[in-house]
């Protein structure tokens, strides 16, 4: 196996109602260290339901998923482990709205890494310094933007110092104005070398921060390659067709 | 006037001579703390069968735990609470001395089944999201519950576990049946003692009511606080 690889589908399906809808239907693929992979697609195409097999939120049907190297579909495994080491951010924030910022973002380096809650806590208000909101720390979710939860989202994700990141249409629920502000923390996250698997409806950031675009439909990948040959040169008439209505 | 003088040596006679107004006071105290007692099992229970209930809810392997948490269900909402009571009491706790530790088991027990789809209740209404969140940072499906799910449950359902505190305060007056001087009982008492049949009831009515008006008071203003600390 090569070592440069983080993760890798292979043939993964997953059905719904004794297989008469096939959310995905047999996808391999793999993402290397330190890449960006943009998925894109009509809504339906499977693109939500590939990024939540990748830490088992959804219990794939059939087909494996290596995880640095390791089978994690494998059912005799503690997935937990492993999801420690993926962070997740979701469409709706997910913040947990009885905390306040700082709990949200140390409860699980505390619990589940057994740091102190001192060192928990100087990680956590770094990164929030890093996203610019170092003085919402002692906020309650609900005393929050829509962007402002987005960005308190990744970075609760980042405290667990994960290997890889999972971005589940990080914008959707945004207002306009505030979609910017959420793009930028991840093109910086980008920078810094993270590994990114992202769903989004944003085609100026897949074409500017992805290594790497996947089309989606039916759930199946239809084409993948950089954002270059995907966006001015695409080869299946399914994404010239998706993307002559989103461009 | 007259009657009211008359009024006054009654009460008097009823309640202050030979301190028999001290049989409602410990009476009082055993009411408050079968309650708090048989809350705070009722509270415990009711957690415990709501979330193996809500997990059970599409895995097979806690199939077994899920048919027991529905016998007692059944068994306990489908019984009268006296009748456990008697059950407990003299069928299965038969050995023991005092009746108050009986009663807030009892109590508890029963409290627990209803209690139960309240807290199951206040779970379904957490969004599943909270849960997705819990488990993609690495917490187990316990753990969530524990760290996630019930604190924003329990407080959702603040104000009906209220009401059943409220409901297992009244309850209590049975508990005389199993030879427990509760504050019901103690007036019984005193009403037997005296053939006074009207002031030793009429003043536990006033009891219980000054208790439910004040409990209610008091969870207004404590969920009015919890909301606060969200907003």
């Amino acid at each position: 196996m090569n070592d440069n690889i983080i993760i890798s589908t292979q043939d993964l399906c997953k059905f719904y109602r004794n297989g008469t809808i096939k959310a995905l239907n047999g996808v391999s693929t793999e993402i290397r260290r330190g890449e960006v992979v943009v998925i894109i697609g009509p809504s339906g195409s499977g693109k939500s339901t590939l990024l939540r097999s990748l830490n088992l939120l959804e219990i794939p049907t059939t087909g494996r998923i290596y995880f640095e190297g390791t089978d994690i579909t494998d059912p005799s495994l503690d997935v937990n482990l492993y999801r420690r080491r993926m962070g997740m951010v979701f469409q709706h924030f997910n913040l947990f709205p009885h905390m306040t910022v700082l709990k949200n973002m140390t409860i699980a380096p505390i619990k589940l890494l057994k740091k102190s809650e001192e060192e928990a806590k100087q990680k956590a208000l770094q990164l929030l310094r890093l996203v610019g909101l170092e003085d919402r720390a002692e906020a309650y979710p609900s005393q929050l933007s829509g962007g402002q939860k987005q960005r308190v989202a990744i970075v609760r994700s980042l405290c667990m110092e994960p290997d890889m990141m999972l971005f589940d249409e990080p914008t959707s629920a945004l207002d306009p104005e505030m979609v910017g502000e959420v793009l930028d923390v991840m093109k910086n996250l980008a920078e810094t070398g993270m590994t990114m698997a992202v769903v989004t409806h944003e085609m100026g950031f897949a074409r500017e921060v992805a290594d790497r675009v996947i089309f989606m439909d039916e759930g199946q990948i239809l084409e993948e390659g950089t954002p270059e040959q995907i966006f001015d040169h695409p080869q299946n008439p399914r994404t010239q067709a998706f993307l002559s209505k989103v461009l | 006037m007259e009657w009211f003088k008359k009024w006054i040596d009654t009460l008097y006679n009823t309640f202050i001579v030979d301190d028999r107004y001290m049989t409602l006071v410990s009476g009082f105290e055993k009411t408050i703390v079968i309650t708090l007692g048989a809350l705070v099992i009722g509270v415990l229970i009711g957690t415990v069968v709501a979330v193996i209930k809500v997990f059970a809810d599409g895995n097979k392997k806690l199939r077994f735990l899920d048919i027991l948490c529905n016998i007692y269900l059944t068994i306990i909402r489908g019984t009268p609470v006296v009748v456990q009571l008697l059950i407990s009491f003299f069928i299965i706790f038969v050995s023991a001395k005092d009746g108050t530790i009986v009663a807030i088991i009892t109590f508890g027990i029963n409290s627990g089944a209803y209690v139960a789809e309240t807290i199951r209740s206040g779970i379904m209404a957490v969004d599943p999201g909270q849960m997705e969140a819990g488990r993609a940072l690495g917490f187990s499906k316990l753990k969530t519950m524990q760290y996630i799910i019930l604190p924003q449950a329990l407080k959702n359902i603040l104000p009906a576990i209220g009401n059943e505190m409220i409901a297992l305060l009244k309850e209590t007056s049975v508990a005389g049946y199993v030879a427990v001087v509760d504050i019901t009982k103690a007036a019984n008492q005193i009403k037997n003692t005296t053939y006074d049949h009207i002031n030793p009831i009429l003043l536990v009515a006033l009891v219980y009511l000054a208790l439910v008006i004040g409990l209610t008071k008091l969870l207004g203003i404590f969920e009015r606080r919890l909301r606060k600390s969200e907003r």
